[in-house]
């Protein structure tokens, strides 16, 4: 793997750009700190990408893929990643992510993002699909820890230490999605603050906020399962999560994830202020030497 | 335990059959594990009804919401997308739905799916500089018929039994009357798109045949003969002149 991008890491939150947007941003240029786009919505999409690629010129861009699949037994895609490639080689990305899932298999696209089984079976797979990718892009692959509402009893290790050894294996970077973090917990009854603690601090390059869908629990009424809808105001519990991940990790690249039922995009932005704000109270002197203290 | 191959075939089956039988065991997660596979389950098919709801309006538009959706949960299952870029799914869906029963009450349904694939994809494209007649000169008339030529990526043709760009456009204005007839008609169509804008244009069955046959990379004087054969009279020296007259031409490619 070699390369790097040559467009800075922005330092302000940034915002997911979804197609219905993209041509106000397109026209009035708002004051979005970064954008985060999908490749697969751009690749198909020589209007979308024409735009896409002017915006370029003027924002630090995230490629954050969801059809990499890098958990398939089928293997990468080596088609679609070349059709990613192409794209990066175009808008030079600060960054490119994806997913810790799967979503094909025997040549059927599942357009979600599917569980894995923690063991060792899936973490050889995982880190010989990661150096295929980053080999492929020609540069780091972020991958981001996923929403969870199922697992799998046959998982020897927890996700943590999954993660943890990909890392060690592959040299990929994290993407710690902080709202994941909460649903995932939520769902699957585990201490959110011991998940942050875990994960390598050194590899998180970037943080993810998105709204979720609450819904009651078919399998046990008297429950909530939360859904990652992306589709909702960020919670409460999240931005709380958010601070505590900033004081682990330090400042890092946050992306605001709003995918479904879009709001207008000045709402994306306030939620994007919402997180600068955070940053500047958890890095503020004062705070600084509360947590010294 | 199954191996990580046998663990996703199962779950494979569970999201696109419906048969959590043999993957249910595997799970954990909440007090029926099977009970949050559905959200899997259901975000599979809603999310791509959703695609497909957005890619033929005016199907759905002239057969309503319940009736596609029903449509289209079958389609989901039984043709699942090929690759992870949506806006390339589905374009088997026009086949499909004018084979669903009750269809043959409407016949035009199958042409009506397919305008909407096209003139989705046809508004996707991006223009290039056009050629003006003046890229031929130079070139001797003889080899003329050897030539072929690029057209504008946001170009597709299609036929139809039925007078199909008459029910998009009522479709597109938004004021269809209470009560239409639709009458068989034979119609050869030209959708030119580009940057999320589309036209329709009907064209006499000669250059329709002349410009389909160009832009899927016939030789001028292949296309040319297809259209002489359903018209002797077929002008094809005009024709050609008017490909570059109304932008359509992008480059012109000399024989090997």
């Amino acid at each position: 793997m070699t390369g790097t991008s040559l467009t800075p890491r922005p330092t302000r939150a940034g915002v997911g750009l979804r197609l219905p947007h993209l041509a106000e941003v397109e026209a009035t240029r708002p004051a979005a700190g970064w954008l985060e786009i999908h490749p697969e919505n751009f690749i198909a999409n020589p209007h979308a990408r024409e735009m896409l690629q002017a915006l370029a010129a003027d924002y630090p861009i995230s490629v954050h893929t969801v059809g990499v699949s890098i958990g398939s037994v089928g293997g990468i895609d080596q088609t679609h990643l070349k059709r990613v490639r192409a794209l990066v080689d175009l808008i030079d990305p600060f960054q490119v992510s994806g997913h810790l899932a799967w979503s094909t298999h025997e040549g059927d696209y599942f357009n979600d993002l599917l569980p894995l089984p923690y063991d060792e079976e899936t973490l050889r797979l995982l880190a010989t699909h990661i150096d295929e990718v980053q080999d492929g892009l020609g540069r780091a692959y972020f991958v981001e820890n996923p929403s969870s509402y199922v697992g799998f009893g046959q998982s020897t290790m927890t996700e943590v230490e999954f993660l943890s050894e990909l890392v060690r294996r592959t040299g990929c970077r994290l993407l710690c999605d902080v709202s994941n973090i909460h649903v995932s917990s939520t769902n699957m009854g585990y201490d959110p603050i011991a998940y942050i603690d875990g994960l390598p601090h050194d590899a998180i390059g970037e943080l993810h906020l998105g709204g979720f869908t609450i819904e009651a629990d078919e399998g046990d009424p008297t429950t909530d399962v939360l859904i990652d809808t992306h589709a909702a105001p960020i919670a409460e519990e999240a931005w709380g999560l958010y601070a505590y991940a900033l004081r682990r990790f330090g400042p890092k690249p946050t992306l605001i994830e709003w995918d479904n039922d879009l709001p207008p995009f000045a709402t994306l932005l306030g939620e994007a202020a919402r997180a600068d704000r955070i940053v500047a109270e958890v890095f503020a002197p004062e705070a600084r030497r509360a947590v010294a203290g | 335990m199954p191996s990580l191959a046998e663990t996703q075939a199962r779950l494979s089956a569970a999201i696109l059959k419906g048969d959590a039988a043999a993957v249910a065991p595997l799970l954990v997660g909440g007090r029926d594990p099977r009970a949050r596979l559905v959200i899997h389950q259901r975000h599979y098919e809603a999310s791509l009804v959703t695609a497909l709801t957005t890619k033929f309006p005016a199907t759905v538009w002239l057969i309503g919401d319940a009736l596609f959706t029903v449509a289209a949960r079958a389609f989901v299952r039984r043709h699942p997308p090929a690759a992870p870029c949506i806006a390339e799914y589905a374009e088997d869906f026009p086949g499909f739905i004018a084979a669903w029963p009750g269809a043959d009450r409407a016949p035009y349904l199958g042409a009506v799916a397919s305008a909407d694939w096209l003139l989705g994809q046809a508004a996707l494209a991006v223009d290039l500089p056009p050629l003006s007649i003046q890229a031929l000169a130079g070139i001797e008339a003889e080899m003329l018929p050897d030539l072929e030529l690029s057209l504008q990526m946001g170009l597709r043709y299609m036929h139809a039994d039925w007078p199909v760009d008459e029910l998009v456009k009522l479709h597109l204005d938004g004021n269809a009357p209470e009560r239409y007839v639709l009458d068989p008609e034979e119609v050869w169509l030209e959708i030119r798109g580009v940057r999320g804008a589309f036209s329709l244009d009907r064209l006499a069955e000669p250059a329709y045949l002349f410009r389909r046959a160009v832009k899927s990379g016939s030789t001028i004087g292949a296309a040319a003969e297809a259209a002489l054969a359903a018209d002797p009279a077929f002008d094809a020296g005009a024709a050609l002149g008017l490909l570059f007259a109304v932008g359509l031409v992008t480059s012109v490619n000399l024989p090997a």
